[in-house]
């Protein structure tokens, strides 16, 4: 293929993933339809996620005034939020409450949009900056827990740290340095400690919410060039204008999860969920305290691990990643029907690994984790 | 009254020496009670300043402290009767709760016993003022003197209560911000569709 091909190629591919003539009032706002049917809620876990990181954004900035990111201070700096800041301790449980919040969001969305087959052509751009932001998003997870620098931070990103170097073990070649060098780049130090502190804020404040706000624009844009997927295979029941009708109901349901949230801020410190030696601060001379795990949106691989092979859920973690890059194309003929099918499935492995993961180790390995 | 500096080297080792000579050492009875009672990891600093018990070097521990802290650490160990005013550097609010409580003789007497501790501390007392009584809390694992601890249940239930005005007042605040907004969305729309059809009027 000659060069002129290939461009020329390229352009149409794009022209069609992003039709920028319909960057106009008209397709956007005014002649946006909105389909409903049975599946019609799965419109909202998109906005929602939004809402989320956009609470994230504003409770992140208020806490960076008064938080210090050094191993001596950093651990006092958010106890002084906690009990010393007016208004400090709502601030830093609506951070940490909606953290979680976004995660779950972005997870159910991820699931909806591929039962609804949203991921089909020409939306296979919006798709993989949706999986893009999936990844940012359990970046934001694992860079966000070290900060507090309680026990629990500090012990369970060493295992984090740990399970990225193993990889190492199972890479032919020269690839096998490449987990070393990774973790080495971004522990900054034989140890987690104030490298690794330095590193984590950096991509926790700055890298990271660049890189979001890179793929959420382009992931909005899409969204908005083609509207949105009819998301059954049979004739909707009917449309309703985007602005204001869908527009309303979709900031209804974010004033909904922003008092759920206020009240689950006001109500039940995040910190309650652990056992209180884990959030005590990191004495690197003291033991490591018993009950050392990830955030709760990591044990669809914590528990794994701690049951199988570690190739094998590495394996199953990668083959699992390649298939939610190449989706638009591998089930570019798959009914809805079977997708909804394998959507079920995998929110039943994530809820059960979530929910029931420490019952599912003792089944298999007895004694406590 | 400042002492020569001979003078106050000499309360400190002659504090020192006693101080050694005793048990210097946490009781892991009752925390071995509260890990088995409530199924969660505790550490010493349930009822210590420090997490590994007040033997060692660092801030809250015996090797620490300095002449006056010793003579309160003496103070608080010859508290053997109930009622006594206990103030030791190595223990936190909780420990000292506990010694004033019930006393030394009496609760190294319920080093083999520790499940009877709880019948004998202050049911009311609640040094975290987290609206769960101390001793609820020490037979749940939750840490009496920290407020961001304890039974997430009932700690949601106690602060709702205490937040019922701020809840109602936001939910409020929220209702009528979206209403006001719903309302000024509509309002474009209509302005929207009215300049719409004045067009297509005078094409």
């Amino acid at each position: 293929m000659k060069l002129a091909e290939l461009i020329q190629t390229s352009r149409e591919y794009l022209s069609e993933r992003l039709p920028l003539k319909h960057l106009d009032f008209q397709h956007m706002v005014e002649k946006k339809e909105v389909p409903v049917h049975r599946l019609s809620w799965g419109y909202y876990t998109g906005g929602l996620a939004l809402f989320f990181f956009l609470v994230q954004v504003v409770t992140g900035l208020l806490l960076l005034f008064y938080y210090q990111p050094t191993v001596s201070d950093a651990h006092a700096s958010v106890e002084y939020i906690t009990d010393h800041v007016t208004g400090g301790a709502l601030i830093r449980n609506l951070h940490a409450w909606t953290s979680s919040a976004m995660i779950l969001a972005v997870l159910v969305h991820l699931l909806m949009t591929f039962a609804m087959k949203a991921f089909a052509r020409p939306r296979e751009l919006t798709w993989l900056s949706g999986v893009a932001l999936l990844g940012i998003t359990f970046a934001f997870g694992f860079t966000g827990y070290l900060l507090p620098w309680h026990q629990i931070a500090v012990n369970a990103t060493k295992i984090g740290m740990q399970t990225i170097e193993a990889l190492g073990d199972f890479l032919p070649g020269s690839m096998s340095e490449w987990p070393r060098l990774i973790r080495e780049t971004i522990q900054g130090e034989a140890s987690v400690g104030q490298a690794t502190l330095s590193r984590f804020y950096a991509l926790h404040v700055i890298v990271l919410p660049f890189s979001i706000a890179a793929m959420l624009g382009l992931h909005l844009l899409g969204i908005q060039l083609h509207g949105m997927s009819p998301g059954i295979d049979e004739e909707p029941r009917k449309q309703e204008r985007f602005f204001p009708v869908f527009l309303i109901k979709d900031l209804s349901v974010w004033g909904v999860a922003f008092m759920v949230l206020f009240v689950l801020a006001l109500c039940l410190p995040f910190e309650a969920l652990y056992a209180y030696p884990l959030f005590a601060p990191f004495d690197p001379k003291s033991s490591t305290p018993e009950g050392i795990k990830p955030e709760w949106y990591f044990y669809f691989v914590y528990y794994p691990l701690e049951i199988l092979p570690f190739w094998l859920v590495m394996l199953g973690q990668a083959v699992a990643g390649a298939v939610l890059l190449v989706t638009p194309w591998i089930f570019r003929g798959t009914s809805r029907k079977s997708l909804r099918l394998l959507a079920w499935g995998a929110a039943g492995y994530l809820l059960a690994m979530t929910l029931f993961g420490e019952q599912i180790y003792h089944l298999f390995k007895g004694g406590t984790l | 009254m400042k002492h020569p500096f001979r003078y106050r080297w000499g309360i400190f080792l002659t504090l020192l020496l006693w101080t050694s000579t005793m048990r210097l050492r946490a009781y892991p009875e009752f925390r071995e009670f509260i890990v088995k009672h409530s199924q969660k990891p505790v550490n010493c600093a349930f009822c210590h300043q420090h997490s590994d018990g007040p033997e060692g070097m660092a801030a809250g521990q015996i090797g620490a402290l300095n002449a006056d802290q010793l003579q309160r650490l003496a103070r608080a160990r010859s508290a053997f009767e109930p009622g006594q005013a206990v103030d030791s550097p190595v223990l936190n609010p909780f420990g000292n709760s506990i010694i004033q409580r019930v006393g030394k003789k009496k609760f190294l007497e319920l080093r083999l016993h520790p499940s009877e501790l709880a019948p004998l501390l202050d049911p009311a007392s609640d040094l975290d003022q987290d609206g769960i009584p101390d001793v609820k809390e020490y037979l749940e694992g939750t840490h009496p003197v920290n407020p961001n601890d304890g039974n997430p249940r009932m700690l949601f239930w106690v602060n709702l209560k205490r937040n019922l005005l701020p809840l109602a007042m936001t939910f409020s605040a929220t209702v009528a911000g979206l209403f006001g907004l719903f309302h000024l969305l509509r309002g474009f729309d209509r302005a929207a569709r009215l300049s719409i059809t004045k067009e297509i009027t005078t094409e």
